[in-house]
């Protein structure tokens, strides 16, 4: 299956934080489906009635699915799509899964200008993002790329410093890590396949302007 | 892991055709090159190394990391071609600059991009286009687009979209809010990435009306077909704009007239990342493939780049990506179903020559076997290798 059927429109979904907040929005404008679930076991999941199929996919993975055309639509974080750097349209900021790609360090160990960390160690899930940020300041850092537990790198001597999403801020102050460079604002995005916004425009079209009044008006 | 045997491996990006992807490709290639022929382009073929210098004018900077680069004896920069318009361009601006005009070139080639691999689209790929040289009028923009179709039409394909665009539109809308050049500029790169959500951000950081702005951020979803662009006049406040849909009008109108504009859209947003096109341009999708099958346009300035200015037009197809969508459409042609297999049995070799002689000279696919078999086990090394009839001899 592929979003080649033309008379469906398919929708990559990530599992995780973002689903129930974008299953939730969709449903908003009459998009969903029995059992839409990330916790179901069907890895597709079809509304016939409504020519709708769902991807339920690891959050990584939806942009890749968007610009290969296996799925027309998707749902993703900014940061994730700054990362993949994949040539997706991105047509709607849905203004949920706030957050922000900042540097941090230990508090106790802060130094006084952003050069003065140039050729140190910086732990972070998002080599690419760091590099372009540091790269643009002409600072050169040595990357160790890590899946999860981010603010440990400081801790245990992995890293100097991390680059990592905060919310709250709660997780770095608990580590007694301190934000010293705010570096890209990020929210969940619409994406489209660009083969698809061509050959199913009326459709897709429809669906963003839908979703964009549901947004403007706000919550309910 | 430990090699069980061994596989030489060729570099990054590159890729080998065994016989049935060959052949079809060798199918393609041969359609489209009779069908250019019959157009009246004639083919030319240019070195797949040229100096960078040469590559790069067009399209400086963003260009460089995705070529191939080296050196020659003298230390020049080299880099094999990454597009065919640019050597072609150079050639009409130089050793063809004295032919009658309008010239009608076409290639089928191989070029190199150094980027992320991914189905097709391997860092070599093939190329089939032409390029019409020395005429602006709008008639040349429509046999490009007309020969593009009846290209895809005559391979097989059943189910694609044009979807054409121009340049002027999206300038002439800039011009006339009189938006200073780092604005447009980071404009047009958000509105070439579709990033709609970065370009209502600039939009609404400008000192606009509020109707200039709803203009603005409409322009990446003007999509549709006639109607939408009669009513996209509405937006296009002068003359450059207004001449760009004048331009696409009367393409669609010599569309009509080739048979084809069922297959056309309209798409007023910027289609196209080259940084050479100046009028119209186009891209063609199908269904199933989640990549442009060809694109091209018109580029009135690229020939001046090379110190002979002259307007042009053409297109490209990417032949592999052609292939991907035949088999994604289902539409393959079958390799040696006419074929025929010719086996003997002892003392029967001078014969089976001069029948398969007979049935080549009519046009027949033959294979001879090369040694003496049993005629069970010739028919099961026919079926093995895929042809349709067999014929003993004994």
């Amino acid at each position: 299956m592929t979003s080649n059927d033309n008379d469906y429109l398919t929708i990559a979904l990530p599992k995780g934080k973002l689903f129930s907040l974008s299953a939730k929005l969709l449903v908003r404008v009459g998009y969903t489906a029995e059992d839409l679930s990330d916790k179901s076991r069907k890895l597709i999941i079809t509304n016939e009635e409504k020519k709708i199929r769902f991807i339920v996919s690891k959050t990584s993975d939806v942009p890749t699915y968007v610009e290969y055309g296996a799925a027309d639509i998707g749902i993703i974080g900014k940061d994730v799509l700054l990362e993949a750097n994949k040539e997706v349209y991105e047509m709607l900021d849905l203004g949920f899964g706030k957050c922000h790609l900042m540097m941090a360090v230990p508090k106790a160990e802060k130094r006084e200008k952003l050069t003065d960390y140039d050729h140190t160690r910086v732990a972070t899930k998002y080599p690419h993002i760091a590099e372009q940020f540091f790269g643009q300041r002409g600072m050169q850092m040595e990357y160790i790329k890590l899946n999860g537990s981010i603010e440990l790198g400081p801790i245990v001597g992995l890293s100097e410093s991390i680059v990592d999403i905060v919310e709250t801020g709660t997780t770095l102050r608990e580590n007694d890590l301190e934000e010293i460079v705010h570096i890209v604002d990020a929210s969940a995005r619409l994406i489209v396949n660009r083969v698809s916004f061509k050959l199913k425009f009326d459709r897709i079209h429809e669906l963003v302007e839908d979703l964009r009044r549901v947004l403007n008006r706000g919550e309910e | 892991m430990e090699n069980e045997t061994l596989v030489l491996d060729i570099p990054y990006g590159m890729r080998d055709f065994l016989p049935k992807e060959a052949a079809g490709k060798r199918a393609v290639e041969t359609e489209l090159a009779s069908l250019f022929s019959a157009w009246g382009y004639d083919e030319v073929v240019t070195p797949t190394i040229e100096y960078l210098d040469n590559l790069t004018l067009g399209a400086k900077g963003a260009l460089e990391p995705h070529l191939f680069k080296l050196f020659d004896r003298n230390n020049r920069t080299l880099a094999l071609r990454h597009e065919m318009t640019t050597p072609i361009a150079r050639l009409a601006a130089s050793r063809l600059r004295d032919y009658p005009m309008p010239l009608k070139l076409s290639y089928i080639s191989s070029v190199f991009r150094y980027e992320q691999a991914q189905r097709g689209r391997q860092c070599e790929f093939h190329q089939a286009g032409v390029e019409l040289m020395g005429s602006t009028s709008t008639a040349s923009d429509a046999e490009i687009i007309a020969l593009a179709v009846e290209g895809l039409r005559q391979v097989g394909l059943k189910d694609f979209q044009v979807s054409i665009g121009q340049v002027d539109f999206v300038s002439g809308i800039m011009e006339q809010y009189h938006l200073d050049k780092e604005t447009k500029s980071k404009l047009k790169t958000a509105l070439e990435v579709r990033n709609l959500v970065e370009a209502e951000q600039i939009v609404d950081g400008l000192a606009i009306t509020k109707q200039a702005k709803t203009i603005l951020k409409r322009l990446p979803l003007l999509n549709g077909g006639e109607e939408m662009l009669r009513k996209s006049y509405a937006f296009a406040l002068n003359e450059q704009s207004r001449r760009a849909l004048d331009n696409l009008g009367e393409i669609y109108r010599l569309l009509k007239a080739y048979g084809i504009a069922q297959y056309v859209r309209f798409d007023l947003g910027i289609i196209r990342d080259f940084g050479y096109y100046t009028g119209m341009v186009f891209e063609i999708y199908a269904s199933g493939l989640g990549f442009p099958l060809a694109g091209g346009g018109r580029y009135d300035h690229l020939l001046s780049d090379f110190g002979n200015a002259c307007p042009a037009t053409g297109v490209a197809l990417g032949i592999e990506r052609v292939l991907l969508a035949l088999s994604r459409q289902a539409c393959v042609h079958p390799v040696h179903a006419e074929g025929v297999y010719l086996a003997y049995a002892h003392g029967f070799l001078d014969a089976a020559i001069e029948l398969a002689q007979k049935l080549r000279s009519e046009g027949k696919t033959v294979e001879i076997a090369l040694s003496v078999l049993d005629e069970q086990s010739a028919d099961d090394l026919r079926r093995q290798k895929g042809y349709g009839k067999f014929l003993y001899l004994s």
